[in-house]
Parts: structure tokens; sequence; C-alpha cells
């Protein structure tokens, strides 16, 4: 029979060991395939845990010194092994499916996210990753604060809506200039430009290549530009360079063109986005320019 | 003449080779382990009664993610050699590779239509939805190589050239097809059909392979079978006909060995180009044009090269992993060169 101290003692270690294994639960080792997901991660403090991102994860910069997995689609399951991962995170665009079940039968957990473009999908997976990185109270905090930026640029936007139409915007995603693509219905840029307020002029599906008369005739008022290889003022200038068409639409004898950064437009919603979405609504509502700014 | 390599070193040396590639294949990995846990859970993986403590991972790696995906190799690999082989037999061209009756063509049309279709096609049953593509691919590879075949044919007789002809413009109106539906598809669906388009035998698994593995060997023991009479075609067709040859079921043979084999390889691995031109081409160089020894040397080569491409692939870039496609023409095109510029000199 224990003696009274002694069983106390052993009662109180058992606790602590219980906390321990508690938190030794908790995925320690972490692989992200998905750009939105690794900002996530990191902007819950979880940055320290990832031991490699695929290529989509190129925010914040510091990520891509991490070993690279590949594309999230085509994912190698060794390669995902040797970096001996305890969880590996990413949206339902990861795959291949085959290698996705090799990794859960080395015993990895894979936990799957929503790339959906609808808050509903951020809170869930803020959710979701808070659990993973033991960060739950930050998490719906994130979430909350997401949600109530989002909102209230929604409010802005109406606001903005009263004294302004909204005004007729076409998305050109180029590579330094030549052929852009412009996004349709149904694309994560169509997205972000009605989150802005804008009237997205291009009414096809998903992106697709334009003639160039074809984007003189929509004569858009305000011209979002997104390069994949220059940046700012160089991929302006490529863009009218190549597109002859685009210097007799309004949007050019206005001055009303705005870069964005193509990274958001794969892979979900991430954190930058309120941010981008107040900037564009400035430039879509110059007169209420000053509301949005925050 | 450039002295030849005696057959039976060929066949010796190619299958000392092939052994090593299998057991690089089966030791390298971006998950080095130790390689005294490799033999261990290697002979475990055969049924040897082996202790087991601490080799789970060793087992797994080597059982799940290594073994099926050598076997993919050497059988692809093989297949795509031999089906070169055939093709070149029978259009009496060097130039000739499987995709020249329109196999790869169909079969990247099918994976178009898998790829960038399967949402459309909707109620799918449960069971069938991961095979589609690979489904997809090889219908597509048999249903076109049928259609050049049925071209080619005029009376009870194949005209070889006008198969030839008809398996180009089947390929250009497949190149049309598959631009078609990359231009209906999303971003997504677009980078997947890319990477199809480059091959990989990365995900390899024992359900997947059964069915390659089985046409494999149907193909690997059938096609040495007619060495003779495909030795008999290199001097004409009415010529091997003369020495009795069954010449238009020699043709209808090889058309099919090559549909089924290539449809099969490409339906498990996607296009790999090259190694069907050019491991034929590199046997004949070393050892002659002899069927007898063409076919098994090619069977053995084809394997060696795809698993040595393989293994580049998956350690050059680790963790991430390279399309094989780029490494086997990487690999082979400046090999091929050095060999024709020797060659000649």
């Amino acid at each position: 029979m224990m003696r009274r101290p002694a069983a106390l003692i052993a009662l109180c270690a058992g606790f602590v060991l219980s906390t321990q294994a508690l938190a030794a639960e908790l995925p320690q080792r972490w692989v992200s395939a998905g750009g939105a997901l690794s900002e996530w991660v990191t902007a819950l403090g979880g940055e320290s845990r990832l031991v490699g991102v695929d290529t989509t994860s190129q925010h914040p910069a510091s990520l891509k010194a991490l070993p690279s997995v590949g594309y999230q689609r085509q994912l190698s399951a060794e390669g995902i092994l040797s970096l001996r991962p305890d969880v590996l995170v990413g949206t339902e665009e990861m795959g291949p499916p085959p290698v996705l079940a090799q990794i859960r039968k080395a015993g990895v957990r894979v936990e799957l996210f929503s790339s959906k473009a609808e808050l509903d999908a951020v809170d869930q997976n803020l959710k979701h990753l808070g659990q993973l990185l033991g960060a739950e109270p930050q998490a719906t905090a994130l979430a909350a604060g997401y949600r109530q930026q989002l909102d209230a640029l929604q409010a802005q936007v109406k606001h903005a809506q009263a004294g302004q139409k909204a005004p007729g915007v076409l998305l050109l995603v180029g590579h330094a200039g030549a052929k852009p693509l412009i996004a349709g219905q149904g694309t994560a840029g169509d997205w972000l430009l009605r989150q802005a307020g804008a009237h997205n002029l291009a009414e096809h599906q998903g992106y697709k290549n334009f003639s160039n008369e074809a984007l003189a005739a929509l004569d858009p008022d305000v011209v979002v530009f997104s390069d994949r290889a220059l940046a700012d003022e160089q991929a302006l200038q490529a863009l009218l360079k190549e597109n002859p068409a685009l210097a007799a639409s309004r949007a050019v004898r206005e001055q009303r063109l705005v870069s964005l950064d193509p990274t958001l437009l794969v892979g979900g919603l991430g954190p930058r986005l309120p941010a981008t979405l107040r900037s564009l609504a400035a430039t879509f509502y110059p007169a209420a320019k000053g509301s949005f700014a925050q | 003449m450039r002295q030849r390599v005696q057959p039976r070193t060929l066949i010796i040396c190619l299958s000392l080779l092939c052994l090593l590639a299998v057991w690089l294949s089966l030791a390298l990995g971006p998950v080095s382990l130790p390689l005294f846990d490799t033999l261990r859970a290697g002979l475990r993986l055969l049924g040897l009664p082996i202790a087991g403590d601490g080799l789970q991972q060793a087992e797994m790696i080597l059982g799940q993610i290594r073994l099926p995906r050598t076997l993919l190799g050497l059988a692809v690999g093989a297949v795509l050699a031999l089906s070169g082989v055939a093709m070149q037999g029978l259009f009496r061209n060097p130039l000739a590779d499987p995709g020249l009756v329109g196999v790869a063509a169909g079969a990247a049309m099918g994976a178009a239509v898998a790829i960038v279709g399967g949402s459309w096609f909707g109620g799918m049953p449960e069971v069938l939805a991961p095979y589609l593509l690979s489904l997809c691919a090889f219908i597509g590879g048999l249903g076109v190589t049928a259609l050049v075949y049925r071209l080619g044919r005029r009376d009870g007789q194949t005209n070889v050239a006008t198969m030839l002809l008809a398996g180009v413009a089947m390929t250009a109106l497949g190149g049309a097809a598959v631009g078609l539906f990359s231009y209906l598809a999303d971003d997504a669906t677009l980078r997947t059909l890319t990477f199809w388009n480059l091959g990989s035998l990365n995900g390899a698994s024992y359900e997947r392979l059964w069915p390659l593995l089985m046409v494999a060997t149907g193909v690997a023991l059938w096609l040495p079978r007619r060495a003779r009479a495909l030795n008999a075609l290199l001097l004409g067709e009415s010529e091997a006909r003369h020495l009795g040859i069954e010449v238009e079921r020699l043709k209808r043979e090889l058309v099919f060995c090559t549909a089924l084999g290539v449809g099969a390889a490409v339906a498990a691995a996607g296009l790999i180009g090259f190694i069907g031109l050019v491991v034929p081409h590199l046997v004949r160089l070393l050892a002659g044009p002899d069927h007898r020894v063409v076919l098994p040397a090619s069977l053995l080569a084809g394997g060696v090269l795809m698993l040595f491409a393989d293994l580049a692939a998956r350690l050059l870039l680790a963790p991430a992993e390279l399309p094989i496609g780029i490494v086997t023409a990487f690999i082979g095109a400046p090999f091929f060169l050095f060999l024709l510029i020797r060659g000649r000199s």
C-alpha cells in the first residue's frame, strides 16, 4: 500500500504527464499544400511548425525558403514522407488521390480544407486549423475580424453605390502583357470584383482569351490587371503596348487601371484579401475613397 | 563496319543492368532508408520470417510505394519499347514510333475527355470514378487505332502507307480535340491535363498495376514469337509472303499488340514519349537488325531506361517530383545523338 504523500506525487505526475501527452498529440511537423492555407497557418503563429510547402505557397516570402513539395495536384508520396511530417494540410484540390492514400497509409494525418470563395469556408478552415495548432482562441478572433472587415466593406460599397453607379470592370490576367485572359463568371477573380462592388463586364465562364476588338467594344470603366511576370508600372506598360485596343477605352483615358497580385486568385480566400478588396473598392468609387481607407 | 555486340553479351549485360536498376529503384528515394533495413524489409515482403520490429516504415515505403512504382516502370518501359519495335518493323521505317498509328493521340483525347469532362458525366458510379481517366485513355487509344487500321484496309489488304497517313491525320485530329478541351478547361484541370501529357509513375498502386502487368506479359510473350516473321517483313511485303508469312495476319497482330500495350501503359502512367522511338534504335545500333535479338533486348532496355529516368524524376527535385516524360527525353535524346554521331564516324 502506497503512503499518502507518495500517492499524491504520483497523481500529480500523472496529471503533468497526461497534459504533456495532450500537447504531444498536436501535430508538430506540418506540410502545407495550398497558398491561402499556408498564409493562415502563418497568421496563426504556426510558421515554425511548417517543414515543407507546395509551389502555390508564396506568401509570406519566408515560406519560399522551405523545401518545396511541388505543385499541390502533383504531390509525391515519398517526397512528403521524407520530410517526416505529422500532418499534411491542403484543399480539396490536393492530389493525386492515390498519393494521398499512400501518405495516409504511412500514418501521416491528411487534413482537407475548403478552397471555396465563401466566408463560411474561411470560418470552418480557421476553426479546423485552430484545433490542429492548439490556437483556437486566436483562430476564432481571426475569423471574426475577417468577417467583420468584409461586412464593413460591403456596407461601405453599398453606401458608395448610392452616389455612383457600379463601374464596369474587366480583370485581365496576363504574362508580360501578352494575350491576357479575361476573368469571367464563376472565377475567383469575378468574386473579388463583385466583393469590391464592381460590375464584371465579362459574361463568359472561366478565364478566356479575348480578341482585341471585343476588348475595345466592352469599353471598361476600370481595368484591373494581374500579371505573373512583371510588377505594377512595367506590367501596365507591357499591357498597353501589347493591346493597343485598350488605349481607346474609358479606363485608360481616365487613368483608372489598377494592378492585382496574381497569387490572390488561386487557392481560396487568404488573410491578405480584405486589404486588397479595400484598395480595389477605392479605385472603383473614387468619390467615396476616404471611407475605404482603414 | 562498326563492331557489333554479341547478342548473348548484350542480353546478359542488359539483364544485369536491369537487376541493378530494380535494386536502385527499390533502395533509393527521397526517404533515406538504411540499406540493411531495406534488405530486411524486402525479405519480409517476400514472406521470409524475419523479425519486423522497427521496420514498419521501411516496409510501408518499400511495399506500398517503391515496389509498385518499380513494377510499373518496368512494365511501361518494356511495353513502350516493344511497341516501338513492332511499329518500326511494320512500317519498315526507323522513324516510326508507337504514336504513329494514333494510339497516343487517341489516349490523350480520352484523357482530356475524362479530365475536363469528368464533371459533366455527373452520375458516375463511385467504384468507377477513380479509374475514369485510365479507362477513357485506354478506350481512346484502342478506338483511334482501330479506326486507323480500318482506314488503311482496302479489299482485304492493309496498305501500310495509307495507314501511316491516316495515323498522321488522326493524330492531328486528336491534337485539335485536346486543344478544344484545353480551351474549355478551367485553370486547375488545365494543369492536370498538362501534367498528364508529361507522364508520371507517381502514385502507382497495385490495383492500377495488375491490368498493365497482364497486358505487358501478354505482349512480351507474344511479340518475340513473331521475330522471324518480322525479319522476313524487313525484306518487303511480297518477299515475306513468298517466304510463307501470313503478312496480313502479322500486321493485324502488330497493330493490336501496340494498341493494347501502349493503351495500357498510357492509361497507367500518362504519355511518356521517346522510349518507344529510341530504345529499339539503340538496340539495333548495338546489335544489328535481327528481331530475335532486338525484341528481348528492347524489352530489357526499355525497362532499364524507364527505371533510371524515374530515379532521376524522384530524386532531382526531392521532395517534389519531375514529370518523367521530361526526364526520358533529357536522358535519351542526347544519348541517342551521341550514338548517331559515333555510328557515322
